[in-house]
């Protein structure tokens, strides 16, 4: 469902809704984090991506004034949030991993008690239109779906009209279907102005969710920026395919020169840092040995899955 | 300040509505105490303490009174907070500007709002069944006991909640710490006794006698109970530092 409601105006200072500068944090002599540096702009949707363990949840908290950090400095909307965190408390809304809810409360009672902890809280009903809840308003907490109570979790995280949200890892452990409304709920969150954080193991949250994203690993960032800078950055080439033509597959057309062509049956393939100038050449050698427009070509940008899986190793890639 | 206190009524009207929809909650909280109230109370109907012109159901029933409070202010609260804290509710307020003792605030009312319906039942059925009713000048001492038994227990509950670490452990565990003690406290046998010494003595340090003695005081003539008033006040104090050391919002 697709929200209309005006955005809130919003302030957009100069500084960063989130700045994050050399992060540190230990739990005893176990290093978790080891010098995290990155920043949230206003009003964009921004992605910590990384496999299980990386410090992900724990630079949440951090962020959360859950946690005072080892070293390092925090600010988010301005505020520390290991001294202020009263204050960020009401501009900030939080989805926490495995938070629960009072078991016999009602949807809509639950929400409109959420809204009376903030100065200015947003309508009960936009709330259950952006989260679609608005058909089980009057059902109680306990029967719901894992997707519903997720969805539920937005609705409160939002009552109080955050200015920024946190969300640790949304759609873990949810069936395709339930991810989709996830998402579509987190989608209408951004449409209300709210700038987003998010974690996540799933590449395809990320990529689909995400304006930018930083890849964690091992209390390290990888990689900040966008998704098409974050795979072109991981030095992953460009993908040209085409398919075999005939004289090609019977040999009767010897391979072009410099360019790594490889025949895999069916389809040709070969990588490149650079597409104009490989393009130009593939073409030119088809027009030489009269192979027409190249059946099926196809130009493919590195996926962040590529630059993800080149980064973090194969066996660490979480996903559906 | 008014803010706060506005606040705290809210959650304690939304725990009052939650206690009403939840038939575990509320038939061990009503139907368990009155059940025994009713049962036993007509086992002692017609006899007298020994040695005395006293009427049984006039000790009984202010002892099922101290029964229903330990029940409504110590084992609900406990077994709620433990619960709560369990599946990360408590958690999950810590991520909202309301204010701790706003929240603790509203828990808190509504179990006193709780303890005094239960208590209010027990006094009417046991005086339309048993004919048991406060003396006129025990009244004050009657709603004092009440006052100071329902802090003291919902302190205790909130302790002992602390120690609980699982949801399903939870009200087993808080009717488990207490039901011995009532039961060897005499709360539900009014000619209860034959106890070894150090058994009395046991007895003795715990609250839930001296709870059932102060209010018992409302209903027949007995010395000031200056050392159950006091049992219960250093109880009270001492669960309260237990819930400053103890007390934590998640697990």
């Amino acid at each position: 469902m697709r929200v209309t409601y005006e955005p809130a105006a919003r302030p957009v200072p100069e500084t960063p809704a989130v700045q994050v500068r050399d992060l540190r944090m230990s739990y005893g002599s176990t290093e978790v984090l080891r010098g995290v540096d990155f920043d949230v702009h206003y009003g964009e949707v921004f992605c910590l991506l990384g496999p299980n363990g990386a410090g992900k949840t724990t630079t949440l908290e951090i962020l959360e004034g859950f946690r005072p950090p080892t070293g390092g400095t925090v600010r988010v909307l301005g505020l520390n949030p290991a001294a202020q965190a009263a204050r960020l408390r009401e501009r900030v809304g939080m989805v926490l991993q495995e938070c629960g809810f009072p078991r016999q409360a009602r949807v809509a009672e639950l929400i409109d008690i959420w809204r009376s902890y903030y100065p200015h809280p947003r309508p009960l009903a936009e709330l259950l239109d952006v989260v679609e809840l608005a058909e089980v308003r009057n059902t109680q907490v306990r029967k719901l779906s894992g997707g519903q109570r997720r969805r539920l979790d937005f609705a409160l995280a939002l009552a109080g009209d955050p200015d920024l949200v946190f969300l640790d890892e949304p759609t873990t452990g949810f069936d395709p279907e339930a991810r989709r409304r996830c998402w579509a709920a987190i989608e209408n969150l951004r449409r209300l102005g709210a700038t987003i954080m998010l974690t996540t193991h799933y590449l395809d949250e990320a990529e689909r969710l995400a304006d930018r994203i930083a890849i964690l690993r091992e209390g390290r960032i990888e990689l900040v920026g966008t998704t098409r800078e974050v795979a072109t950055r991981a030095g992953l080439a460009t993908r040209i395919s085409f398919n075999t033509p005939a004289a090609l597959r019977r040999g009767q057309v010897a391979l072009p020169d410099g360019i790594g062509l490889a025949v895999r049956g069916q389809l040709s393939v070969c990588h490149t840092g650079n597409v104009a100038v490989t393009l130009r050449r593939l073409l030119d050698w088809a027009l030489e040995n009269r192979l027409g427009d190249l059946d099926g070509l196809a130009v493919t940008a590195p996926s962040l899955e590529d630059s993800y899986i080149q980064l973090t190793g194969a066996i660490d890639a979480g996903g559906p | 300040m008014t803010r706060a206190v506005r606040l705290a009524a809210r959650q304690a009207l939304l725990e009052q509505r939650s206690f009403w929809r939840s038939a575990e909650y509320a038939l061990f909280t009503f139907v368990f105490p009155l059940m025994i109230l009713l049962l036993i109370g007509a086992a002692n109907v017609g006899s007298y303490l020994p040695g005395s012109h006293v009427k049984n159901t006039t000790v009984f029933v202010p002892g099922i009174l101290a029964f229903g409070v330990i029940v409504a202010a110590y084992v609900n609260l406990g077994s709620k907070v433990a619960v709560l804290r369990h599946d990360g509710v408590l958690k999950r307020i810590k991520t909202t500007p309301l204010p701790s003792a706003a929240y603790l605030g509203g828990l808190l009312a509504s179990t006193v709002l709780t303890a005094i319906l239960i208590s209010a039942c027990t006094g009417v059925i046991g005086w339309l069944a048993f004919g048991a009713s406060p003396r006129p000048d025990g009244l004050l001492a009657l709603a004092a006991g009440l006052v100071l038994g329902i802090v003291c227990f919902a302190t205790l509950g909130l302790a002992i909640s602390a120690v609980i670490t699982t949801a399903e452990s939870a009200g087993p565990l808080a009717y488990a710490s207490f039901l011995p003690i009532a039961i060897i406290s005499g709360v539900f046998d009014p000619t209860f006794g034959g106890l070894p010494h150090w058994m009395e003595r046991m007895v003795d340090a715990f609250p839930v006698k001296a709870l059932a003695q102060v209010l018992q005081g409302g209903y027949t003539v007995r010395p000031f109970p200056a050392l159950d008033l006091a049992n219960l006040g250093l109880w009270t104090v001492a669960g309260a530092f237990f819930v400053a050391w103890r007390f934590r919002w998640h697990t």
